[in-house]
């Protein structure tokens, strides 16, 4: 069975290049445009990592990680958080508060992403 | 006792000194002269009375021998006529007047005389008044013929009495006392002569020292004589000068004072005008002063008399730490937020003891930073913008670029579709920086227009390549409104174009999809009117004035959601106004904005 990912952002290209290279990399994978329409696909489907951009109208990204962790299903999920800030977002704070496993800053390669969920959900594809 | 002393000049009491001390040795010497002169004359007729004695004792002795004392009488009456003497007498040995002068005491005996014994010589005599009063002395010789005592010759000699001493020397008097007395009046005279300026200086400065202090001293000038009436005369001239110059003195300490006020009136003037506000507190914190910046910053509660930190209290709590520190010489600081009807102004407020004046008191400086504020958020912002506006189409195009480079059996359509991706993100890129440099151009003064002939009909269809994808991206409902006939006209088309794409970009971006965007142009020979009309989020009545302002975005949700630089519109105002053209908007909340840009033609053409 295919490991389920969820990308979070309003920029749809750049969604659609991270989507691109996790279904290269064997992920059944869907796209939210922002952390509201996650919110409710993740409590919709259970996903098993889930990325996102911390930059969204409505909900975001840090929101979004924060409401995913109040969730019984998502407690243990790996979080990916992709940033276009820089040192001024405070990472220890994000990681321990929100558990937030991986800090991307943009531009970031996308293949840097699939290696990070991989070496967080511990499997080899 | 009150000793009497005449209140004579100085000259005056110069002469009477010298005239006392002149008259009265004078007068001494006078009475010594008289006296010594009385007593020689005296002497002098005694001494020629007696000299004659000898002699009249032997004509006496020889006329006795001769013929007895018959003939004695006529002698002495001789004797007597010869010499000034009183009387002469002989007293034979019964001791009875045998012969006298004065014919009644013949035969009688010699009266007893009382008074003093004189001696001259070897003659014995006596000293005493007579019976008419005058001072006699009478001198007694024996007479001895043949060494027998034939009786004693008796003669008196009356002193000479003072008047007639007086009498003798009052022809000398004209020479020996007036002549002294007339060289005393002279010299009293040059010496009065002499010394009269000191007497008329003498009286100046009397009445002088009689003055009360603040009456003005007054000195005439005085008959010029010597050098001292000369020196006063300066003296005196001088000081009219400087009597003149009291009106100067009044007229410049007047001049001072002016100009202490006129420079008090000036540095109020320059505290009045600074757009800071100046207030000055005393000990209580009251206001003494306060310029007219402090009642426009903290409204016009805030006139004198009324405690400021109270005031500043009421409009924040953040002032409150000022009120409650004890008041030191070392400047505070704080920011206070002060509600106003449309919007929150931010004061800064410090605070100085002050130091060079003895009254306790305290400066406050009030500076309105509200727009430095503003500016402040609005640089974070365009930071915070500029970075994600870096970032994202960086961050597309390396992740597109790395699939493409990494990925393999990637069909050719998709290879195309990311290539196209990776292009437009560049151009996004590009259209940034051009943005940015634009704005720094404009930022310093460089921002330069360059009007070419332009096709009218080029320049919108530039325009509208630009714009339509975007358009149909979020199907939004383009309507042109285009004049018939577009004709040549002359501006800086990148530039126009550059605008109108924005205001064209912007409703897009900020019009829901669905709406409709109709771009309204009028073209005649004096101007080009350019109306971008939307149905898109419209703009808050109160954030209309700011719209053109840099780096302004709207607090609202739905534009902030959209990426932006909030330079866009400043930019175009900038270079619509370089042609000489105005831009304004007009717009309602939810319902849609109009941007109406006039760009004069004629004179251009």
């Amino acid at each position: 069975m295919k490991l389920r990912a969820l990308i979070v952002d309003d920029n749809i290209a750049l969604a659609r290049v991270t989507q691109f290279a996790l279904d290269r990399a064997g992920f059944e994978t869907q796209v939210a445009k922002n952390g509201q329409v996650a919110l409710e696909l993740a409590q919709e489907f259970q996903f098993d990592v889930v990325v996102t951009d911390q930059q969204m109208p409505v909900m975001s990204g840090t929101e979004l990680c924060r409401a995913l962790r109040e969730l019984p299903d998502y407690v243990d999920c790996p979080l990916l958080l992709l940033t276009a800030k820089g040192l001024e977002l405070e990472l220890p704070k994000l990681r321990e508060e929100l558990g937030i496993n991986a800090v991307f800053c943009k531009p970031f390669s996308p293949a840097a992403i699939v290696n990070e969920i991989k070496e967080l959900l511990g499997v080899c594809v | 006792m009150k000793v009497f002393r005449p209140n004579l000049g100085f000259p005056r009491k110069v002469v009477s000194y010298y005239l006392l001390f002149c008259i009265i040795p004078v007068a001494w010497l006078t009475v010594g002269v008289l006296v010594t002169t009385h007593t020689v004359l005296n002497s002098q007729t005694i001494g020629s009375c007696l000299s004659k004695l000898d002699k009249l004792s032997a004509a006496i002795e020889l006329e006795y021998l001769h013929s007895g004392t018959k003939n004695l009488q006529p002698l002495l009456m001789r004797a007597k006529s010869e010499s000034r003497l009183d009387f002469c007498a002989i007293v034979s040995n019964d001791g009875l007047y045998c012969s006298h002068t004065k014919t009644k005491f013949l035969g009688q005996a010699p009266p007893e005389r009382e008074g003093s014994h004189l001696q001259w010589g070897g003659l014995k005599g006596i000293r005493y008044r007579d019976s008419n009063g005058a001072q006699v002395s009478e001198y007694r010789l024996p007479l001895i013929v043949n060494d027998q005592p034939i009786g004693t010759l008796h003669i008196g000699v009356v002193e000479p009495e003072l008047w007639r001493t007086l009498a003798e020397v009052a022809p000398l008097a004209p020479v020996a006392i007036f002549v002294p007395l007339v060289l005393i009046g002279l010299g009293g005279f040059v010496l009065s002569r002499m010394t009269s300026p000191l007497g008329e200086i003498s009286n100046q400065l009397q009445h002088i020292a009689a003055l009360a202090p603040e009456d003005p001293e007054v000195i005439t000038k005085i008959p010029v004589r010597d050098a001292l009436s000369l020196g006063w005369n300066r003296l005196a001239t001088l000081l009219e000068h400087q009597k003149a110059n009291p009106e100067n003195q009044a007229l410049e300490s007047k001049l001072l004072e002016a100009t202490a006020a006129r420079r008090a009136n000036q540095d109020r003037e320059i505290l009045e005008s600074i757009p800071d506000g100046i207030a000055m507190t005393d000990a209580e914190g009251r206001i003494t002063f306060a310029n007219r910046a402090v009642a426009a910053l903290l409204g016009d509660d805030a006139t004198e008399g009324v405690a400021i930190q109270q005031l500043l209290a009421e409009m924040d709590n953040n002032a409150k730490h000022l009120t409650d520190s004890p008041s030191e010489n070392h400047a505070n600081v704080c920011e206070i937020h002060r509600k106003g009807n449309l919007t929150e102004r931010v004061i800064r407020v410090s605070r100085q003891g002050m130091q060079s004046t003895q009254r306790p008191g305290q400066i406050w400086c009030l500076r309105d930073v509200t727009q430095q504020k503003l500016s402040d958020k609005m640089r974070d912002q365009f930071i915070d913008t500029a970075t994600h506006e870096l970032r994202t189409p960086l961050s597309n195009i390396k992740a597109y670029a790395e699939t493409l480079v990494t990925g393999d059996a990637i069909d050719v359509e998709q290879q195309k579709e990311f290539c196209n991706i990776i292009n437009s993100e560049v151009t996004r890129l590009a259209r940034f920086v051009d943005d940015l440099l634009s704005i720094s151009s404009m930022e310093m003064g460089s921002l330069s227009i360059d009007r070419q002939k332009v096709d009218t009909a080029r320049l919108f269809s530039e325009v509208f390549e630009k714009v339509e994808p975007l358009m149909q991206q979020k199907q939004i409902a383009f309507i042109k409104e285009l004049p018939e006939k577009l004709t040549e006209i002359k501006l800086d088309k990148d530039k126009i174009v550059a605008v109108l794409v924005n205001l064209l970009g912007n409703a897009a971006k900020y019009t829901p999809a669905g709406g409709h965007v109709t771009l309204r142009v009028k073209l005649d020979q004096r101007s080009l009117e350019v109306a971008v009309v939307d149905t898109g989020v419209g703009i808050a009545a109160e954030e209309l004035p700011k719209v053109f302002d840099k780096f302004f975005r709207s607090a609202d949700e739905r534009v902030q959601e959209e990426v932006g630089t909030g330079l866009g519109l400043s930019l175009a105002q900038e270079i619509v106004e370089m042609h000489g053209g105005e831009i304004s908007v007009e717009s309602v909340l939810n319902q849609g904005s109009t941007f109406l840009v006039t760009i004069p033609l004629e004179g251009a053409t």
